[in-house]
C-alpha cells in the first residue's frame, strides 16, 4: 500500500478516491492506516493532507480530506470553518483592525507579502450517510463576532441534509494559500517558514451551535481532536519539523522530498521548514519506562544554547508529567525561531517554539522560561483543549502558573538582569521571587476587566494580558497556598487528567476545586474569575498603651492608684487589620510580642477592618497579616506588616547607593561642557 | 615618550592641588545631595514601618521594588536594582552614548544642566591654577580665573554642542536607521548586535574626541588669552589633528586609569555587605573616594593636556 502511495506522490497529488477509501477505512475500523497506536480519544476531526510548498512563490497547494463526526447531541445542516490566514490578506480584517489599535501595525507590505487561504473546491465525498455533493456554491463568509464584512476568517457551507448526531461526513477540500510575511505567529521570512493555522479547519459544534470565532488580535485557538495524516513536499535542501511523528520521507527525484507526519488525538497541525536548522534529537525517559523523542530545531547562531534548550524541554516534560499526568505523545518538537520571524513563543500540539538571544547568562530565564511555557501549553491548550477564544485564562493563566512552577522547581529564582548595549548583565544580589511574577501587570491593569471574558472583549491588550496571564497565574498560586500544597497538587492533577480531550469550561474548574476543598468554593472563585476587585489586606496600626492607673471617683469614693500599686503591668495593645481591597477572603494575622511570643489569629476578612486586643505584660513588636504569604494576589505586600522597631538603615543604605549613580551621572554631564 | 612625560607631569601638578579637587568634589556632593533628600524621604516613606525595611537592609526586596515602581513618580522612577555597583556606571554610559539623558526626570536634567554650567565656570579656575609653572591652589585665584574665562568657555561650550548635536542627533539617527534596516532584513540578531556595538563605540569615541578637542580650545584660551572663541575652537581642531597620536595617546592613557579605578570600585563595593550603620558608612566612603578619584582624573587630564600643549607649542 505504501509503495503505491509513494508512486502516486511522485506523480503528483493523491487521487481523491484513494483518500476517500483511506478515510472510510479509518472511520469504520477506528484504526490508523500506518500506525498501530491506539488513539487516546474520540477522533472527531480527521485530516489527511497532501501539501506542496512552492518556495519560489511562497504558495501552498493542498488537497485536504476531512472526516468530521457530529459529536454533539444536535443535528446541523451547516459546517463552519476557520480560514485564519485570511486575517493577513488585507488591513481590514478583524485581526489587523484590532491589532492596529493595539500597536501591531503592518507596514511596508508589498503585494506578495499579503497572505491568504482560498478554498478552490469543497465537496462531500460519498459515504454511508451522504452522496457526493458540491458545497462551493453554498460557501458563505461569516462574521459572528463583529459583523466586519471585510473579515473572511470564517466561512460556512450549507449541507444538502442535516448531519445527525454520531454521523460522519467526508469532505474533499482543495485550497491554495499564500504564505504571508510574518505578522503574528506564522509566515515566511527569507527561507524560514513557520506554517501555522494554515488550512481550512472545521470549528467545534457544541451545545447546538458552531463555536467558530473569527481570528482576533488577541485570540488563540479552539478545535476538536482528531488524526492528522500529512505529507509535505518541499525542496530537498529544507529541514522540516512538524506536529507528530515523522514517519518517513520520499525523494521525488526532482529536487523535492515528501515528508510524512502522522499524529492522532491532537487538534491542530503546524510545521516549519528552513535549510538552516541544526537538528538535534534525543530520546528522553521522563518517568520509568516512559519515553518521548525530543527534536530541537535550532538556529545556527544559537548553537551554544543547545544544552539549555534541551534541559528546559526535559525539565518541562519531567515536571509536567509529574504534576499534570504523563506526557502521552511520542514526540515533542521545539523550534528555535528565526529572528524577525515573529513565530517565537507559540504552541501547537507536540510542537512549539521557544525564543532566545545568542548571548545569555546563568540565572537569566531565557530560553528556559519561554520553552517551558510553550511546552506547558501542550497540556492546557493541547491535551485539555481549553477554549482560548472564550476562556483565555484557562489556558494562558493556568499555563503561566505551570511554567513558573516548573521553572522555579528546576532552576530556582532567576536574577534580575538588564541589557546594556545588547549584552545581558545579571545582578546576582537581586533575585526575582515567584510571587513577583506577573503581580505588577495585575496591580496596574487587572481591574479594567473581569478575568473571565472572551479574549477580544477586554478593554485593551494590556488588560487581556494582565487578566488572562498574570491574574490567572497568581490566582492559581493563591489557590495552591490557600488550599495547601498537597491538596492542590491532587486537585490540579485530577483537573488535568479528567479533562484531557474534553474542552472544559470554568464550571468544570469550579466543580473540581470545590470537590477537593470539600466545600462550594464559588464564594472565592467568583471573586477572582468573575470579579475585577483587588485583594489587599494591611496592618492599619499597632497601639501599645501602658496600663491605666485608676484615678477619680469610684463608687462615690475618690481613688488614685499609683504605679507601685499595680501588682502586674499588663499593657493594653491593639492591632488593627484592614481590608483595603474588594476581595474578601479569610486571613491569618501573626502578632509578635517583644518577648518573642507569637499569637496567630484568624479573621474572616469580611468587614473592612478588625481589631485584635491584648492585655499582656509585653508590648506588641510586630504584626503581619497573611504571614505565610498565601494570598499572592495581594497587590500590596509592603503594607502586610508593621513593626514598632522598623529598620532605619534601609533608606540610608539605598539612598547612598542611588547617590553614587547620581554623582556619577552629573560628572558624565560635564563631558558636554566644562 | 612625551605622552608619558606629560602624563606624569600632569599627575604631579594635580597632586599639588588636592584642595581644588576637594572643592570640586564637595560641589558634586552638595549638588547631588539636593536630590538625595527627596529620594531618602520617598524610600523612608515607602518602607514605612513595614518589615520590608528589614529585607532591604539585608538585601533587595524585589517584590517591594515592583510596588514602589508601579506608583513611582519623578525622581523615584530612577530607583532600580540596576543602580547597584557596576549597574550605576553602565546606566550612565549607555544613557550617554545613546543620548538618553532626556528620558531622565526633569529635575535631574535641570540640575544636570546647572551642574554643567557651574563646571564650565569652574573649568576657568582649574585651568588658571594649572597655568602656573608651579600650580598651587588659592581660592582667590581659582575664582578669579573662573570669572575671567566663563563667558568664553560658555561660548565654546555652545560651539561644542553643535558637534555633540551632530553626533547624537544626525549620526546617531543614521546609525539607528542602518541598524534598523539591517535588523529588519536579518535572519539573526547577531549582525545587528555587532553593528550596534560598533556604532556605540564610534559614538563614544567621537564624544570623547570632541571633549578632548574643546579641552584644548579652553587651554588655548587660557594660555594665549585668546578672545576669539571660534578661532580657538578651530585652532584646537588643527592642533589635535596635527598631534593626533600624542593628544589621543594622553587622553586614552587617563581614560585607561579611569577604567581601572572603576573596576576597582565595582570590586570593592561588592565586598561590603551593607546591613549595619558601620558598613553602610564604609560603603558610602568607598563611593565618595571613587567620585573623588573621577574628579581628580578630570583635573589630571586638564593638567596633562596643558603640559602637552605647552610642550608641543
Amino acid at each position: 500500500m505504501k509503495k503505491i502511495m509513494d508512486i502516486w506522490i511522485k506523480e503528483g497529488r493523491l487521487p481523491n478516491k484513494f483518500l476517500v477509501v483511506s478515510f472510510i477505512l479509518l472511520s469504520t475500523l477506528g484504526t490508523f492506516l500506518f500506525s498501530a497506536d491506539e488513539p487516546l480519544c474520540k477522533q472527531v476531526a480527521n485530516y489527511t493532507m497532501n501539501v506542496n510548498l512552492d518556495t519560489e512563490k511562497n504558495i501552498i497547494t493542498c488537497t485536504e480530506l476531512l472526516s468530521w463526526t457530529n459529536d454533539s447531541e444536535t443535528s446541523t445542516d451547516e459546517l463552519w470553518f476557520h480560514l485564519y490566514w485570511n486575517a493577513f490578506q488585507n488591513n481590514m480584517s478583524t485581526f489587523l483592525r484590532e491589532g492596529t489599535r493595539r500597536g501591531r501595525r503592518v507596514t511596508g507590505f508589498r503585494e506578495e507579502d499579503w497572505g491568504y487561504c482560498r478554498v478552490e473546491s469543497i465537496k462531500i465525498a460519498q459515504n454511508d450517510f451522504f452522496d457526493e455533493y458540491d458545497l462551493l456554491p453554498t460557501m458563505n463568509f461569516r462574521q459572528p463576532d463583529d459583523d466586519n464584512a471585510f473579515d473572511q476568517t470564517v466561512f460556512s457551507v450549507k449541507l444538502p441534509k442535516p448531519i445527525e448526531p454520531g454521523q460522519t461526513i467526508l469532505l474533499n477540500i482543495d485550497f491554495q494559500s499564500r504564505v504571508p510575511r510574518p505578522v503574528s505567529r506564522t509566515g515566511v521570512f527569507k527561507d524560514y517558514y513557520f506554517i501555522a493555522q494554515w488550512f481550512p479547519k472545521i470549528g467545534v459544534f457544541q451545545d447546538g451551535r458552531w463555536n467558530c470565532h473569527q481570528f482576533h488580535a488577541s485570540s488563540e485557538f479552539f478545535a476538536d481532536y482528531g488524526t492528522y495524516d500529512v505529507q509535505i513536499t518541499l525542496p530537498s535542501s529544507f529541514i522540516i519539523g512538524a506536529t507528530g511523528e515523522y514517519r518517513e520521507n520520499v525523494d521525488n527525484s526532482d529536487g523535492t522530498i515528501t515528508h510524512y507526519f502522522l499524529q492522532h488525538s491532537v487538534h491542530d497541525f503546524a510545521w516549519t521548514a528552513s535549510p538552516r536548522f541544526l537538528k538535534y534529537e534525543d530520546n528522553f525517559e521522563f518517568a520509568p519506562g516512559k519515553t518521548t523523542e525530543i527534536t530541537l530545531l535550532l538556529q545556527p547562531y544559537h548553537e551554544n544554547l543547545k544544552e539549555r534548550y534541551m534541559n528546559a524541554i526535559k525539565n518541562a516534560i519531567k515536571y509536567c508529567s509529574l504534576w499534570y499526568g504523563d506526557y502521552p505523545y511520542s514526540t515533542a518538537t521545539c523550534v528555535d525561531p528565526a529572528y524577525n520571524s515573529r513565530s517565537g513563543g507559540m504552541e501547537y500540539p507536540t510542537f512549539f517554539t521557544g525564543g532566545a538571544y545568542f548571548i545569555t547568562r546563568k540565572g537569566i530565564s531565557r530560553p528556559e522560561g519561554v520553552t517551558i511555557h510553550e511546552f506547558g501549553h501542550g497540556y492546557f491548550y493541547g491535551l485539555i483543549g481549553s477554549n482560548e477564544f472564550e476562556n483565555p485564562w484557562m489556558d494562558e493563566g493556568m499555563n503561566s502558573f505551570l511554567d513558573t512552577e516548573v521553572y522555579y522547581a528546576a532552576y530556582g529564582e532567576p536574577f534580575y538582569s538588564k541589557m546594556y548595549f545588547g549584552i545581558p548583565v545579571t545582578f546576582k544580589n537581586v533575585k526575582i521571587p515567584i510571587e513577583s511574577v506577573g503581580i505588577s501587570r495585575h496591580r496596574l491593569t487587572s481591574n479594567m476587566d473581569d478575568m473571565q471574558r472572551f479574549s477580544w472583549h477586554f478593554m485593551e491588550g494590556g488588560s487581556y494580558g494582565a487578566n488572562s496571564y498574570a491574574k490567572g497565574q497568581l490566582m492559581m498560586l493563591t489557590l495552591k497556598r490557600f488550599m495547601g500544597k498537597e491538596l492542590f497538587a491532587k486537585m490540579i492533577k485530577a483537573y488535568s487528567l479528567r479533562n484531557w480531550f474534553k474542552h472544559p469550561c470554568p464550571k468544570d474548574f469550579y466543580n473540581i476545586v470545590s470537590e477537593f476543598a470539600g466545600q462550594d468554593m464559588s464564594w472565592l472563585l467568583d471573586q477572582f474569575i468573575y470579579g475585577s476587585g483587588k485583594l489587599d489586606y494591611a496592618i492599619g496600626n499597632i497601639i501599645n498603651q501602658r496600663p491605666r492607673q485608676h484615678k477619680g471617683l469610684f463608687g462615690g469614693k475618690f481613688k488614685e492608684e499609683k504605679k507601685a500599686d499595680l501588682k502586674e503591668i499588663l499593657y493594653e495593645s491593639d492591632v488593627l487589620v484592614r481590608r483595603l481591597g474588594e476581595v474578601k477572603i479569610p486571613v491569618e494575622v501573626l502578632v509578635i510580642f517583644e518577648d518573642g511570643q507569637e499569637i496567630k489569629e484568624k479573621w474572616d476578612g469580611q468587614y473592612r477592618w478588625k481589631k485584635f486586643t491584648y492585655k499582656r505584660p509585653h508590648l506588641i513588636n510586630t504584626a503581619i497579616v497573611d504571614p505565610e504569604f498565601k494570598l499572592v494576589l495581594d497587590v500590596n505586600r509592603t503594607n502586610n506588616s508593621m513593626t514598632k522597631k522598623h529598620n532605619k538603615i534601609a533608606p540610608l543604605k539605598w539612598t547612598s547607593t542611588w547617590l553614587l549613580w547620581l554623582q556619577h551621572a552629573f560628572e558624565f554631564f560635564t563631558l558636554f561642557g566644562g | 615618550m612625551r605622552v608619558l612625560l606629560n602624563f606624569v607631569k600632569g599627575f604631579s601638578a594635580t597632586g599639588k592641588t588636592l584642595r581644588m579637587v576637594l572643592l570640586l568634589f564637595v560641589i558634586n556632593l552638595l549638588f547631588s545631595m539636593i536630590l538625595a533628600f527627596p529620594m531618602y524621604s520617598s524610600l523612608k516613606s515607602s518602607f514605612g514601618q513595614s518589615l520590608v525595611g528589614e529585607n532591604m537592609a539585608e538585601g533587595f526586596d524585589y517584590l517591594w521594588w515592583g510596588e514602589f515602581m508601579d506608583s513611582a513618580k519623578g525622581l523615584e522612577t530612577t530607583f532600580s536594582p540596576s543602580i547597584i555597583g557596576k549597574g550605576a556606571i553602565l546606566n550612565n554610559l549607555e544613557n550617554l552614548i545613546q543620548f538618553r539623558f532626556f528620558v531622565l526626570p526633569s529635575v535631574i536634567i535641570i540640575l544636570g544642566i546647572l551642574y554643567l554650567l557651574l563646571h564650565t565656570f569652574l573649568a576657568g579656575g582649574i585651568l588658571s591654577i594649572f597655568m602656573k609653572d608651579t600650580p598651587r591652589f588659592s581660592m582667590k585665584e581659582f575664582f578669579n580665573g573662573a570669572g575671567t574665562y566663563f563667558i568664553r568657555f560658555f561660548l565654546l561650550m555652545l560651539i561644542s554642542w553643535v558637534f555633540f548635536f551632530f553626533i547624537g542627533s544626525f549620526l546617531g539617527g543614521q546609525f539607528n536607521r542602518i541598524i534598523n534596516n539591517v535588523s529588519k532584513n536579518s535572519l539573526s540578531e547577531v549582525t545587528p548586535f555587532y553593528l550596534g556595538l560598533l556604532f556605540s563605540a564610534i559614538i563614544f569615541f567621537l564624544l570623547l574626541f570632541i571633549q578632548m578637542v574643546f579641552d584644548y580650545g579652553r587651554i588655548k584660551i587660557v594660555l594665549e588669552d585668546s578672545r576669539n572663541v571660534l578661532r580657538s575652537a578651530s585652532e584646537a581642531f588643527v592642533f589635535v589633528f596635527k598631534h593626533l597620536g600624542s593628544t589621543l595617546g594622553l587622553y586614552y592613557l587617563i581614560f585607561l586609569v579611569n577604567v581601572v579605578i572603576t573596576l576597582i570600585y565595582v570590586l570593592l563595593k561588592g565586598l561590603v555587605p551593607q546591613s549595619a550603620f558601620l558598613t553602610v558608612f564604609i560603603a558610602f566612603l568607598i563611593q565618595q573616594v571613587f567620585i573623588f578619584a573621577i574628579i581628580w582624573l578630570r583635573c589630571w587630564l586638564y593638567s596633562s593636556q596643558m603640559e602637552l600643549y605647552r610642550y608641543l607649542k
